[in-house]
C-alpha cells in the first residue's frame, strides 16, 4: 500500500469510524481500524459487532493494500499532525506515515481475522434528507428506554410512509413523535421498496448516525436485509459513497404508542416558552431528590402556577400569564421530564395539555404540527 | 445422534483450530436449527457471525458434519435472535428511597400477545377465608388447565381483586412449560371489537383469532348484558373453545344469575363450571394487605395506624391502599413518620367520608326531584304506579342510607305496618339486583343525595 492524502480527509474519516473501535474487549482485532486502498480510494472500517462503520476518501494510490492497526492511537498521532499532506506506505505489516516534518511507523496486523461487515443488497433502498433526518433524530434520540428488561423501546422506531417519516421514541414515562414531511419538488425523499417500511434502530446506532449525518448536502440512502439496516451517505465529489453505517435492528414489534397519545386534552394551556422554562428552572431548585413539581391551572385567573416545596429548603411558587382554556387543573410532574420536552420545541409559543392529575400530558409546539411529546405525571395518592 | 450432540461435535473440533477470543465472539449462542434434505441449518446470534462463519469456517464446519454424516451436503446459516426471543421477566423496581410513583403508560406495561400485565401475580396476591375458593379455584386450574373448573366464574364487588387473580391465572399458565396460548380480554374491549368486526365486515376473523387460544380470560362479561350480537358471538366462541377442552375464566360483579338481559343459554353456560365469589376481605386480611403494601412500598407505618386503617376502611382494597398512600406522601414532604394522630387527620376524608351525612328530607327530596313529583305526593297512599315505586324506594333508601328501623319507617309514611315497609325494601332489592336500568337509577340518585347535601 501506498499512497498520498490531505491530513484533513484523513482526520474525518478516522472521526466517523474511531468510536466504535474498542468497545468490546473479548475480541482484540475489534480495538483496530482496517484500512484498504484501492485505485484512488481509502477505505477505513471499524466494527462492535453490533455496529460496524466503513468510510471512503479519495487520495492518490500507487500501490493497493491492506492492514489493521490500533484505531485510537492511529486517531491521536493523525489529529496531532498539522502538515497539508502525508503519505502512507505499507512494508511488511508497519505502516509509514510521512508528512513535510514528520515520519513514523506503526505496527500493523493481518487482516485475516477482522470481521467481515454484512454486506446490502442495493436494489431497493430508500432516499431522505440528510438534515431533516438529523433534526428529527436529534428531536427525539432522549427518549429512549435505557433498560433492556423491554427491547423494543430501547431504540428509535422510523416509520416510513408513502411521503413521510415519523420517528418515535419512548422510555415509558414520556413519549416523543416527530413527523418528517418531504418537498417533493426537491427530491428530499424516495422509498424504492413501495410499501410502509417500519424498523427499531438501537439507540447508540441513532446517536452515531447523527454525528455522521453532521452537515451532509447530499441524502441519505437507507438500505435493509433480514435484521440489519445500513445507511449510507455519498461523497461532495462524486457519487461514491462515503460512509456506511451498518446496524443490527432491534427485533420485536414496536408498541402501538397511537394509543398513549392523547387525543383531547381537559385543560389547554398556551404560553410562552422560555417563560415557562425559567419558571421551570426555578422551581426545580426545590424539587427535591424526587425532582416533583406542581402545576396548576385555572382558566378564570388565566395564571399557570407553578410550585414546589423541599422539607429542608424551603419553597417556591411563581405565576405565568397564560392563555388557559377548559377544566381547572393540579398535577404534580418530574420537573426534568418537562424540561426535557421543552428543550426540543423551536417555537416560541408552546401548547401544553393537561388530562388529569394521572392521565398523560401532551407537549406542543405552536404552528408546527411535526413535533409532540407525551409525559406521564407523577401519581398524587 | 441429535443436533446437539452433532453440534457438540463441531464446536470440540474447531475450539482445536481457532483463538479462545474467536471461539467465544463467532461461535457463542450458536446450534443447529433443523435439518432439510441434506441441508443443514446452523443458527447464529447476529449477521456478523453468520458472515464470519460463512466465509471463513464454512469448509470445515462441514468437513467435520460429513465425517458424521455423509448425507450433509451443505449448511446454511440463518440469523436467530436469541435474546430478544426469550423475554426477561419483569424485574420488580427497585425498591425506592422515597415512595413516589411516577406513573407511566399502562398501554406499555400489556402483553401485546396475551393482554395480560405481568405485574399481576400471585406472590402479591393476598388470600383470606373472603377469596379463597376463588384462590383454590385457581390454583386447581393452574395445575389443568381445561379440565376440572370450565368454566370458571369470579364474581364479587370492585375493588376486590378479580381482575388481579384472572390476571395472575393468565400469567402463570402463559409461563407454563410449554406456555398455554392465553388471551385476557376486557369484556368492553371484546365488544368493541366485535361491533367493529361487523362493521368491517371481519368477524370470522376476530372469531378465529379468538378460538386460536388454550385459555380465554374475559373480565367484567355483566357488561353484556343487552348486547345481543356480542352474547351471540361469544355463545357460539364459548362453546368451541369449551368443545374442545379449552379454559374459559370469567368475571363479574354479581352472580350470573343476576346478570340482568343475558339470554338463559349463555347464563346456564356461565354457571356450568364452577362459580366462586369475592367477598369483603375481613379485618385481619385487610391488615394483611396492608402489611404487604407497606412491604412493597419499602416504607414504614407505626402497627397502631396500620390497625387503624384496617379497621375502618371495610369494603374497598383500593381505597386501602389509597389511604396507605395518603400516609407516604405525608412521610415524603415531612420527613417524618405520621403519628397515629397525624394519619387519623390525613385520612379523615377518606375513612369518614361525606356519604355517611344525609337526612330523611335529603333523601324524600332527592326521590320526589329525581321522579318529579310533589314532596307530598310521596305520602298518598295511592296505588298508582307512578307513586308506589318512589315510595317503596324511599322506604328502602331510609332503612338502607340511615338505618331506620321498620316500624319508623312505617310511622313516616303514614302508620303503615312494619311488614309493609319491610315487603317494599324486599322488592325494590330484589328490583336492583335484576333489573339494570333501575339500578342506574337508584345510584343516580343516590349520587344526588350526596350532592343535594353538598
Amino acid at each position: 500500500m501506498k499512497i498520498t492524502l490531505l491530513t484533513k480527509t484523513l482526520k474525518k474519516g478516522l472521526a466517523v469510524v474511531e468510536k466504535i473501535a474498542g468497545r468490546v474487549s473479548t475480541l482484540p482485532i475489534l480495538n483496530n481500524v482496517l484500512i484498504e486502498v484501492s485505485p484512488n480510494f481509502i477505505k477505513l472500517s471499524t466494527t462492535d459487532l453490533e455496529l460496524g462503520a466503513q468510510w471512503w476518501g479519495l487520495c492518490k494510490t500507487e500501490k493497493d493494500g491492506k492492514l489493521t492497526i490500533p484505531a485510537k492511537f492511529f486517531s491521536q498521532l493523525v489529529n496531532s499532525l498539522n502538515d497539508e499532506k502525508i503519505d502512507i506506505e505499507e512494508k511488511n505489516k508497519t505502516i509509514f506515515i510521512e508528512s513535510k516534518n514528520y515520519k513514523t511507523q506503526i505496527k500493523g496486523f493481518s487482516t485475516d481475522d477482522f470481521p467481515i461487515i454484512p454486506s446490502f443488497s442495493k436494489d431497493a433502498f430508500i432516499e431522505v434528507n440528510s438534515k431533516k433526518l438529523k433534526d428529527g433524530l436529534s428531536d427525539v434520540i432522549d427518549f429512549t428506554s435505557l433498560s433492556q428488561v423491554r427491547p423494543e423501546i430501547s431504540g428509535v422506531y422510523f416509520s416510513f410512509g408513502s411521503e413521510e417519516l415519523k420517528l418515535v421514541t419512548t422510555d415509558s414515562f414520556r413519549l416523543a413523535e416527530k413527523t418528517i414531511t418531504f418537498s417533493e419538488k426537491k427530491e428530499e425523499y424516495k422509498n424504492l421498496f413501495k410499501k410502509e417500511i417500519n424498523f427499531i434502530l438501537p439507540q447508540k446506532t441513532a446517536k452515531e448516525l447523527i454525528s455522521i449525518l453532521g452537515d451532509t448536502v447530499k441524502n441519505t440512502r437507507i438500505y435493509l436485509s433480514e435484521s440489519q439496516v445500513m445507511f449510507e451517505t455519498l461523497l461532495q465529489e462524486t457519487d461514491h459513497p462515503e460512509v456506511n453505517l451498518v446496524s443490527r435492528l432491534i427485533e420485536g414489534e414496536y408498541p402501538t404508542y397511537q394509543e398513549i397519545i392523547p387525543k383531547e386534552s381537559q385543560t389547554k394551556i398556551t404560553i410562552n416558552k422560555d417563560e415557562f422554562i425559567n419558571q421551570l428552572k426555578i422551581a426545580s431548585l426545590f424539587g427535591g431528590k424526587i425532582n416533583e413539581i406542581k402545576i396548576k391551572a385555572n382558566a378564570e385567573t388565566k395564571e399557570l402556577e407553578i410550585l414546589s416545596q423541599d422539607p429542608d429548603l424551603g419553597e417556591s411558587k411563581s405565576n405565568i400569564a397564560a392563555k388557559i382554556e377548559g377544566d381547572k387543573a393540579d398535577v404534580s410532574f418530574n420537573w426534568r421530564f418537562v424540561l426535557d420536552g421543552l428543550a426540543k420545541i423551536k417555537s416560541s409559543e408552546v401548547f401544553f395539555g393537561l388530562h388529569d392529575n394521572k392521565g398523560p400530558a401532551i407537549l406542543k409546539p405552536i404552528g408546527d404540527a411535526s413535533y409532540l411529546y407525551v409525559v406521564m405525571p407523577i401519581n398524587p395518592d | 445422534m441429535t443436533y446437539q450432540e452433532l453440534w457438540q461435535t463441531v464446536l470440540a473440533q474447531i475450539q482445536l483450530n481457532i483463538s479462545p477470543a474467536n471461539f467465544a465472539t463467532w461461535f457463542a449462542s450458536t446450534k443447529i436449527a433443523s435439518q432439510e434434505e441434506g441441508v443443514i441449518i446452523v443458527s447464529v446470534p447476529n449477521s456478523f457471525a453468520k458472515e464470519w462463519l460463512e466465509q471463513k469456517y464454512n469448509k470445515e464446519i462441514l468437513k467435520i458434519l460429513r465425517a458424521l454424516d455423509a448425507s450433509i451436503k451443505e449448511i446454511s446459516y440463518q440469523i436467530d435472535f436469541p435474546a430478544a426471543k426469550i423475554r426477561e421477566p419483569i424485574k420488580q423496581p427497585a425498591p425506592q428511597e422515597l415512595p413516589v410513583e411516577q406513573l407511566g403508560f399502562a398501554e406499555l406495561e400489556i402483553d401485546k400477545e396475551t393482554n395480560l400485565n405481568p405485574k399481576y401475580g400471585f406472590q402479591n396476591f393476598i388470600v383470606g377465608p373472603f377469596n379463597e375458593l376463588a384462590h383454590a379455584a385457581a390454583e386447581a386450574i393452574i395445575k389443568e388447565p381445561g379440565k376440572i373448573y370450565n368454566p370458571l366464574f369470579i364474581y364479587g364487588g370492585v375493588g376486590l381483586g378479580k381482575t388481579h387473580l384472572l390476571q395472575a391465572i393468565g400469567n402463570e399458565l402463559s409461563k407454563k412449560n410449554p406456555p398455554y396460548k392465553v388471551k385476557y380480554v376486557p369484556s368492553d374491549k371484546l365488544i368493541s371489537a366485535i361491533v367493529n368486526a361487523i362493521r368491517n365486515n371481519s368477524i370470522e376473523e376476530l372469531k378465529a383469532n379468538l378460538r386460536k387460544v388454550d385459555v380465554l380470560i374475559v373480565d367484567d362479561v355483566q357488561f353484556f348484558a343487552g348486547k345481543e350480537k356480542t352474547q351471540e358471538e361469544f355463545f357460539h366462541t364459548f362453546n368451541d373453545l369449551y368443545q374442545r377442552g379449552k379454559q374459559i375464566i370469567l368475571s363479574s360483579d354479581r352472580p350470573p344469575k343476576a346478570i340482568p338481559a343475558i339470554t338463559e343459554r349463555l347464563k346456564s353456560r356461565f354457571e356450568g363450571g364452577m362459580v366462586a365469589d369475592v367477598s369483603l376481605p375481613d379485618y385481619e386480611t385487610r391488615l394483611a394487605i396492608l402489611k404487604q403494601k407497606t412491604m412493597e412500598k419499602n416504607a414504614e407505618v407505626p402497627a397502631k395506624v396500620l390497625e387503624y386503617i384496617a379497621a375502618n376502611i371495610q369494603k374497598n382494597v383500593r381505597e386501602i391502599e389509597s389511604a396507605l398512600n395518603r400516609l407516604l406522601i405525608f412521610q415524603k414532604i415531612n420527613n417524618k413518620v405520621p403519628s397515629f394522630e397525624e394519619a387519623k387527620k390525613l385520612l379523615r376524608n377518606i375513612i369518614i367520608s361525606p356519604s355517611k351525612f344525609t337526612n330523611p328530607t335529603l333523601i324524600l327530596q332527592a326521590i320526589s326531584e329525581f321522579y318529579d313529583l310533589e314532596d307530598k305526593n310521596l305520602f298518598y297512599s295511592s296505588r298508582k304506579k307512578e307513586f308506589v315505586k318512589p315510595r317503596q324506594l324511599a322506604m328502602y333508601l331510609l332503612r338502607k342510607e340511615l338505618s331506620f328501623s321498620f316500624p319508623a319507617i312505617g310511622r313516616k309514611f303514614g302508620g303503615k305496618d312494619h311488614t309493609t315497609v319491610m315487603h317494599a325494601c324486599h322488592l325494590i332489592d330484589r328490583e336492583i339486583q335484576e333489573n339494570e336500568k333501575f339500578c342506574q337509577e337508584v345510584d343516580s340518585i343516590l349520587q344526588k343525595i350526596y350532592t343535594l347535601e353538598a
